[in-house]
């Protein structure tokens, strides 16, 4: 196991690169002894309780990924509504000036927004004009293993502290009003294949991230670390070691190199005090004889106590899987009435093409049910687990099974409405041929054993599905499919993009298309988020390599 | 390496790029046209190569699917020497990596070869027509919808690499009029509109609210859906099919003579 490194940031160095103007970093003290750096008592930090509250009716802040830690992304403001969103004004633009797109979602506090974008570059920009306060950015090394573009998905907040992952897998905390290092904590070697980008969670006094590198053999993992000092607190592994439980479920010693990446922002129940995380597929991804077994905790859902990084539950949606179907969704966290009763719930739209509704304190299934057009499995059983159908497995011919490999849906966000009990999900129906052959481990290399072709004639179809029934109640259909999340709001008004890149809005009644504006960039693995300024609800769209923000327009100027 | 600070680390990586960047100046240029290329043997370990590393994005075919279709690379005007630079030291700020320092340059051509199998068997060999006649012919019957070095129309797709993006058989069986399925860009399609009036041409591009098209005056135009009363998907192609009454045996010939002579304009390194 590698030592974690954490490195305090002395005050020399913390001025040297706030006066930075280009934005490139200052090189960095290796050792510093300065004093520690603010607290969370600072003027307007974030609470724990702030965190804990979620939206609020006032809604002038987007302070964790999902919304809320139930990840539902589902605004109680109501200022723009079904009859007058037609009327959206561009309030302002902000362009990354850097290479590649934004997957991120943006957090806004107290009028400022709190933004990451592709190559691990950073803002903080006037959520009132879009004119940047300050700018991060990392200076990354040249031989990085990030499998899917150097993508970031957000950051989290307390205190007055900024928590980003960096593709070169470190965790970062930095200064909210500055923008320069606090400290930084080192996930493990990105030269052996690890990445990370996803967005963090704060646990209370912990900040919880995972690794990306499913594609290149690595060993799975979720960390926590102490918010003040970066010190690491526990470490998951989501594939076992000698002599944990289900360690069996990994022929030989192919748990070493398999996988299980958790690269998508989990869901949080501060009540529970646990974790809900989906973890990526098993490596190779494709070509399977080596780790036969269930290959265990890939494509799970991981349920993990948020103090001690404890297992509470799990469930695997899909035991030694063969088509790159990560579980790295965003779960939903709900309370449904089933059964007779009101139960507290977790809702995995998942990548195989299942909709599962699950028990959230004991992982029961309670519903799995296709949402899209699946051919591999007949149903989930009584015990939850898949009844395979022949002939997909992958191999040098060519298998043809669908969904494809992106899945039924991905991870771009879905938005959950307690009021009308809807989950709003942007699905894929496509079919793939996936090929397998034996492929070589070299550390920090690709090892996936295979490929797959997409069916040409895919589409896509933002669907409402029920969470009690597995139903579906309206879809609006895209040509081709869609990598947009979703944000739906108390006014019935649903956001989301298509893949040609119009930002469309909905009536998330019956699926009734209301505005749209074509932004030139897809929204791509990301939603909206929305924010009240001065009075007015503000949506804003992270798309491509610019941020735009949209508003009603003023009804009268000062 | 567990005890390494990443400023450390940084100084190490510095230096071995260092070291690297001194070895490159110091190795002879790598050659300009592939070594291997049309080698059997070298083709068939660049298979392996590809599978390995390239299939995952590029797809098994080389068509793409998270990185772009590798099988007209040649025909958009990359070059040997040119792609070479890309496999051996990536896209800076792209997904596309460096193969590896553990891939010597013999493996980065033979992977080349190999894609170049897929991209092309082109004009390899003798070729049967009158080239000079063929140029007649096209000028007459083609060039009106295709543009070859500057001239002809651009209602179809500009052939002026035609010769090494396309095998002859493929040639044949496009012009024959036996190839299912359009080109992107190049899908024939009729508006109609609010007044009845139709528009024909060749969709550039659509989304669920608008559609762009050259018409078959080559006219470039946009259109709101909103605006039209249909948008239809023909079946047909723009590209009428030359059976052997409209063109002989022997035309057919002279005409793939000359558009396997074609090669572009001098290649430049996009």
């Amino acid at each position: 196991m590698r030592a974690c490194v954490i490195r305090r940031v002395g005050l020399a160095s913390l001025v040297a690169l706030a006066f930075v103007p280009s934005g490139r970093m200052a090189p960095v003290a290796a050792q510093g002894s300065g004093p520690s750096p603010a607290t969370t008592s600072a003027p307007g930090a974030i609470t724990v309780q702030e965190l804990e509250a979620g939206l609020d009716e006032r809604g002038a802040n987007w302070l964790t990924f999902g919304g809320n830690y139930a990840n539902h992304r589902h605004s109680p403001l109501t200022h723009i509504t079904p009859d007058n969103v037609h009327r959206l004004a561009l309030q302002w633009m902000f362009q990354t000036g850097t290479l590649g797109d934004f997957e991120t979602t943006p957090l806004v506090r107290d009028n400022v927004v709190y933004v990451t974008g592709p190559q691990n570059v950073a803002w903080a920009i006037d959520a009132r004009s879009g004119r940047q306060i300050w700018r991060y950015r990392r200076e990354l090394p040249p031989n990085l293993t990030a499998c899917c573009g150097l993508v970031n998905r957000g950051f989290a907040a307390l205190g007055d502290k900024l928590f980003m992952t960096t593709l070169d897998a470190h965790l970062l905390a930095l200064d909210m009003k500055t923008g320069a290092i606090v400290w930084d904590a080192v996930l493990e070697d990105y030269s052996i294949g690890y990445s990370a980008t996803l967005a963090p969670i704060v646990a209370k006094d912990k900040v919880i991230v995972g690794v990306a590198g499913g594609e290149y053999g690595i060993r799975g993992f979720i960390d926590a670390y102490d918010a003040q000092t970066g010190k690491r607190a526990w470490r998951f592994y989501t594939i076992p070691g000698p002599g944990d439980p289900h360690f069996g479920t990994w022929a030989g010693d192919s748990w070493k190199t398999g996988g299980s990446s958790v690269w998508v922002t989990g869901a949080y129940d501060p009540e529970m005090n646990a974790l809900f995380y989906g973890t990526g597929n098993p490596g190779p991804d494709y070509y399977s004889a080596g780790r036969e077994g269930d290959n265990l905790y890939s494509c799970s859902l991981v349920v993990l106590d948020a103090a001690t990084g404890k297992l509470r539950w799990h469930y695997q949606f899909t035991p030694h899987d063969v088509h790159d179907w990560d579980a790295t969704e965003v779960p939903v966290l709900a309370e449904l009435p089933m059964g007779g009763q009101s139960r507290k719930v977790v809702l995995f739209a998942n990548r195989n093409g299942f909709y599962y509704t699950l028990d959230r304190a004991t992982g029961k299934i309670l519903l799995a049910k296709p949402y899209v057009q699946t051919t591999w499995a007949k149903e989930i059983d009584a015990q939850g687990r898949p009844v395979l159908l022949p002939g997909h497995v992958p191999d040098e011919k060519g298998e043809v099974t669908c969904p494809d490999l992106r899945g039924g849906t991905n991870f771009w966000p879905p938005s959950y409405d307690p009021r009308q009990r809807l989950l709003f999900v942007n699905t894929r129906e496509s079919c793939g041929t996936f090929f397998g052959w034996k492929p070589e481990y070299h550390p920090g290399e690709r090892f996936t054993g295979g490929a797959m072709q997409s069916d040409p004639k895919a589409y896509g179809a933002l669907r409402a599905l029920d969470p009690t029934t597995g139903e579906r109640k309206w879809e609006f259909r895209f040509p081709t499919p869609s990598w947009a999340g979703v944000l739906s709001t108390a006014s019935n008004v649903l956001f989301t993009g298509d893949n040609e890149g119009n930002i469309l809005a909905l009536d998330s009644r019956n699926g009734a298309l209301l505005w749209r504006q074509q932004l030139g960039a897809n929204l791509h693995g990301t939603s909206a988020v929305t924010y009240m300024v001065d009075g007015r609800q503000f949506v804003l769209v992270p798309a491509g390599t610019t941020l735009t923000a949209w508003a009603l327009p003023q009804t009268a100027r000062p | 390496m567990s005890h390494l600070g990443s400023a450390m680390l940084g100084a190490l990586l510095g230096t071995v790029i260092g070291t690297a960047a001194t070895v490159a100046a110091q190795t002879p240029a790598a050659p300009t046209k592939n070594p291997y290329e049309g080698n059997t043997e070298a083709i068939q370990a660049g298979l392996g190569v590809f599978r390995s590393k390239c299939a995952d994005c590029h797809g098994v075919d080389a068509r793409g699917v998270r990185g772009p279709d590798l099988t007209q690379i040649w025909a958009s005007g990359r070059t040997d020497a040119g792609l070479f630079r890309t496999v051996r030291h990536g896209i800076s700020g792209t997904e596309m990596p460096a193969i590896g320092y553990r891939s010597t340059d013999d493996e980065v051509w033979k992977v080349l070869a190999y894609i170049r199998t897929l991209a092309v068997s082109a004009a390899v060999g003798e070729v049967a027509g009158d080239a000079v006649r063929g140029e007649q012919l096209f000028r007459a019957q083609c060039a009106g919808c295709h543009r070859v070095n500057g001239r002809g129309g651009r209602l179809g797709p500009d052939l002026s690499r035609i010769g090494v993006a396309r095998p002859r058989a493929a040639m044949a069986r496009r012009i024959r009029g036996g190839v299912e399925g359009f080109q992107e860009g190049y899908e024939p399609v009729t508006l109609t509109q609010k007044s009845g009036q139709t528009i024909r041409g060749v969709k550039k591009n659509e989304d669920l609210f608008s559609v762009q098209l050259m018409d078959t005056r080559e006219r470039i135009q946009g259109y709101l859906k909103a605006d039209l009363r249909e948008v239809t998907a023909d079946a047909e192609s723009a590209m009428p099919a030359f059976g052997p009454e409209r063109l002989s045996e022997s035309d057919l010939n002279d005409v793939i003579a000359f558009l396997s002579t074609l090669r572009g304009f001098e290649a430049i390194v996009k």
